[in-house]
């Protein structure tokens, strides 16, 4: 009979939403949930318990998005089963609860199988604090808005201490290649199951500067890496205390989407859909047409002109978005754009630990709160010390992608690189609407 | 530029204390922004990675110093290498005059201890007359950008940071907060000189934002080396309006 309690808050939140929608007043995804939940704490494992299959949680520093919209897909298509997931960003527990009150009926009850959640590191603890899931997925730990999460370090002694309590029938997914992540299935009850990437031919020649765990996550000496993909994800081993690198389930699949980072989040998404019992061929059927998520690489058509923007947000994030348009052929015209909004991280030093001596003979545009930052950080990338050829600064967005859609010739791409809350203003701009 | 220095044949060793251990937030760019300005005035450049493996020999020869920030477990590490064999170096190096810069943990380091919220004092190397007590995990992180006056001029950063540093009489403070929270968000106070030893809390980082920073540490470092030197002008036009960017950011009139 408890479930009459909650019809007020749900009510509540539906009508906020609606209004929320119908002025375009923003943060529909978060607000209505905000409130629901100060109405009753309970309302969010009341909503749980009601999903059939379960719930399925994302957390990492890179990739959230892109492996959640996987695994959602593959529910929908492969398993036709219906999903209730939050939008990219609203990933604290407002956001969850937001997201199932829009999927309740008038009665409060969800029309859906399955919950698939991305959170962001601090949430974890305190979602599974709510509820038990019946899969964790755990991508990747990197250096993102130290002011916000703290170090690396912290986040990974408090993930474990909330895995640690979860039972047998639920199954934790961790990247193997990502020693932190890897420790993380130490001591657990819960099964645990591997992803990681077997693949020579991808290795890098020499360690980036942005890696965040080149130590032992048991000992502290110093780990050997045999190889690395970027950062400190590859194959290590302690040689003080013999920790090494676990054999993984799953280390190839016929990826759908460019880049290093995507062969991880696709391996995260297809170990999940394996464990729960997907079959090969519904997988691979399902992501045959993946789009990824705004922000995500996709190719936009503007004024005759292609767009593609990389959601950079932090060292690593960045350093494999440079990684990845190197990939692509061609002249290039590249925008930064640099925010210091809270979703952003208000300390902008990060951008230094970016290897933009990378970036090889592009046209560079600097937008943002931060333009001028990042101008100077470029500035100090390059040979000469006569930046104003290559760097033109751009207070003013639209001003900025205007300029660079004229820089770009007919047939060239535009790659706009923003951080968080940057890459909501770029889509503001491209798209000419309001957006969250 | 009458007095163009001919520096052609000059060269600085910068060492880097700890780049893959002390340097979570973009100190780096310390490093990267020092190489620069010395390159562009036609100086070689020689970045002397120094970490747990390289020999106190090595260290010594080191023209100019640099040490970052870390995280607590990455900070242990090094500051037990410090204390065993570098630490005796770094301090006759300082006596000496070497100019050096030490930021956030390796400034908190450089002073007689630190005050952790739970446990044992841990020792530092005593080379600033300072210490540090962190007031415990309930209470807030000084986190923001700061603005700091010295005797001649600002300086722009970011600081994050859990310890509060008190001075003692035997150290001048670099200078005195005008936004921010300094060295204990008490006195005012920002960072530490000792002879031509530097330690602050500012990230941001602080060198390519603050230039006259920067050339100051390659001045000392030059005057050390080859006795009188001066410092060919560069265009900073970019760097200073970085620096007043955020000085009109923060609202301060200066």
């Amino acid at each position: 009979m408890r479930k009459v309690n909650f019809l007020f808050p749900i009510y509540l939140a539906k009508i906020v939403a609606a209004v929320s929608r119908l002025f375009n007043l923003g943060a529909g995804s978060t607000w209505p949930g905000h409130l629901a939940f100060e109405q009753d704490k309970q309302i969010l494992s009341w909503l749980v318990s009601q999903l059939k299959g379960g719930v399925i949680l994302i957390a990492g520093t890179n990739g959230k998005t892109t492996t959640s919209k996987m695994i959602r897909t593959i529910l929908e298509h492969g398993l036709k089963k219906k999903v209730v997931h939050n939008e990219a960003g609203a990933n604290l527990l407002n956001g969850i609860v937001s997201s199932l009150i829009m999927a309740t009926d008038w009665r409060g009850r969800i029309k859906a199988d399955w919950g698939v959640f991305e959170v962001d590191e601090a949430t974890l603890p305190l979602a599974l604090n709510e509820f038990t899931p019946k899969v964790v997925v755990l991508l990747n730990l990197f250096r993102d808005q130290l002011d916000r999460y703290g170090e690396v370090d912290l986040i990974a002694q408090k993930w474990h201490k909330a895995l640690i309590g979860l039972p047998r029938d639920c199954s934790i997914v961790l990247n193997a290649d990502d020693p932190q992540i890897a420790f993380l299935g130490d001591k657990l009850k819960a099964r645990v199951f591997y992803f990681g990437l077997e693949d020579s031919s991808v290795i890098l020649a020499e360690k980036q500067h942005a890696m965040d765990s080149s130590f032992c996550p048991r000992c502290a000496a110093r780990l050997k890496f045999e190889g690395i993909y970027f950062s400190h994800l590859g194959h290590w081993l302690c040689s003080s205390c013999a920790l090494l690198r676990p054999k993984v389930d799953l280390s190839s699949w016929d990826y759908p989407l460019v880049g290093i980072y995507n062969r991880y989040n696709t391996l995260a998404a297809v170990l999940v859909a394996r464990i729960l019992g997907v079959k090969d061929n519904q997988i691979k059927q399902s992501l045959k047409d993946f789009h990824p998520a705004f922000g995500r690489l996709e190719e936009i058509a503007v004024e005759g002109k292609k767009i593609r923007v990389l959601l950079s947000k932090n060292p690593t994030g960045f350093n494999e978005s440079i990684r990845t348009l190197n990939e692509f052929p061609g002249k290039k015209t590249v925008l930064l754009v640099l925010n210091d909004q809270i979703p952003d991280g208000r300390d902008v030093s990060w951008i230094w630990d970016v290897d933009f001596e990378e970036l090889g003979d592009v046209g560079i545009i600097t937008s943002g709160d931060r333009a001028y930052d990042m101008g100077l950080r470029i500035k100090y990338a390059l040979q000469t010390q006569n930046y104003s050829s290559k760097v033109k600064i751009k207070e003013d967005l639209k001003e900025a992608i205007k300029e660079g859609l004229e820089a770009a010739g007919d047939d060239e791409t535009l790659y706009i690189l923003p951080t968080y809350s940057a890459m909501l203003e770029v889509r503001e701009i491209i798209a000419g609407r309001k957006i969250l | 530029m009458s007095k163009r220095l001919k520096t052609n044949d000059h060269k600085l060793t910068i060492g880097w204390l700890y780049p893959d251990l002390m340097s979570t937030y973009g100190d780096r760019g310390n490093v990267i922004c020092l190489r620069k300005r010395a390159e562009w005035r036609g100086i070689e450049v020689v970045i002397k990675e120094i970490t747990l493996e390289t020999s106190e020999k090595e260290l010594e020869n080191c023209d100019l110093l640099f040490m970052g920030g870390a995280q607590d477990r990455q900070q242990k590490i090094a500051s037990d290498d410090l204390r065993k064999n570098k630490g005796p170096v770094i301090k006759k190096m300082v006596e000496g005059g070497v100019p050096t810069l030490f930021v956030c943990a390796a400034y908190q380091f450089m002073g007689h201890f630190y005050r952790p919220a739970e446990g044992e004092d841990i020792p530092g190397l005593g080379l600033f007359d300072l210490h540090t007590i962190h007031p415990g995990s309930d209470k807030p992180r000084c986190i923001g950008n700061v603005v700091v006056k010295t005797t001649t001029s600002y300086l722009v950063g970011f600081e994050n940071h859990g310890g509060r540093t008190y001075l003692g009489k035997k150290v001048e403070p670099l200078g005195e907060v005008v936004v921010g929270y300094g060295n204990n968000g008490g006195d005012k106070s920002e960072g530490a000189v000792y002879k031509n030893a530097f330690g602050t809390y500012l990230h941001g980082p602080v060198l390519p934002k603050n230039p006259h920073f920067a050339d100051l540490l390659l001045k000392l470092a030059l005057e050390k080396k080859y006795g009188k030197a001066e410092l060919v002008e560069l265009d900073d036009s970019l760097e200073w309006q970085t620096h007043k960017f955020i000085v009109k950011k923060l609202g301060v009139g200066v």
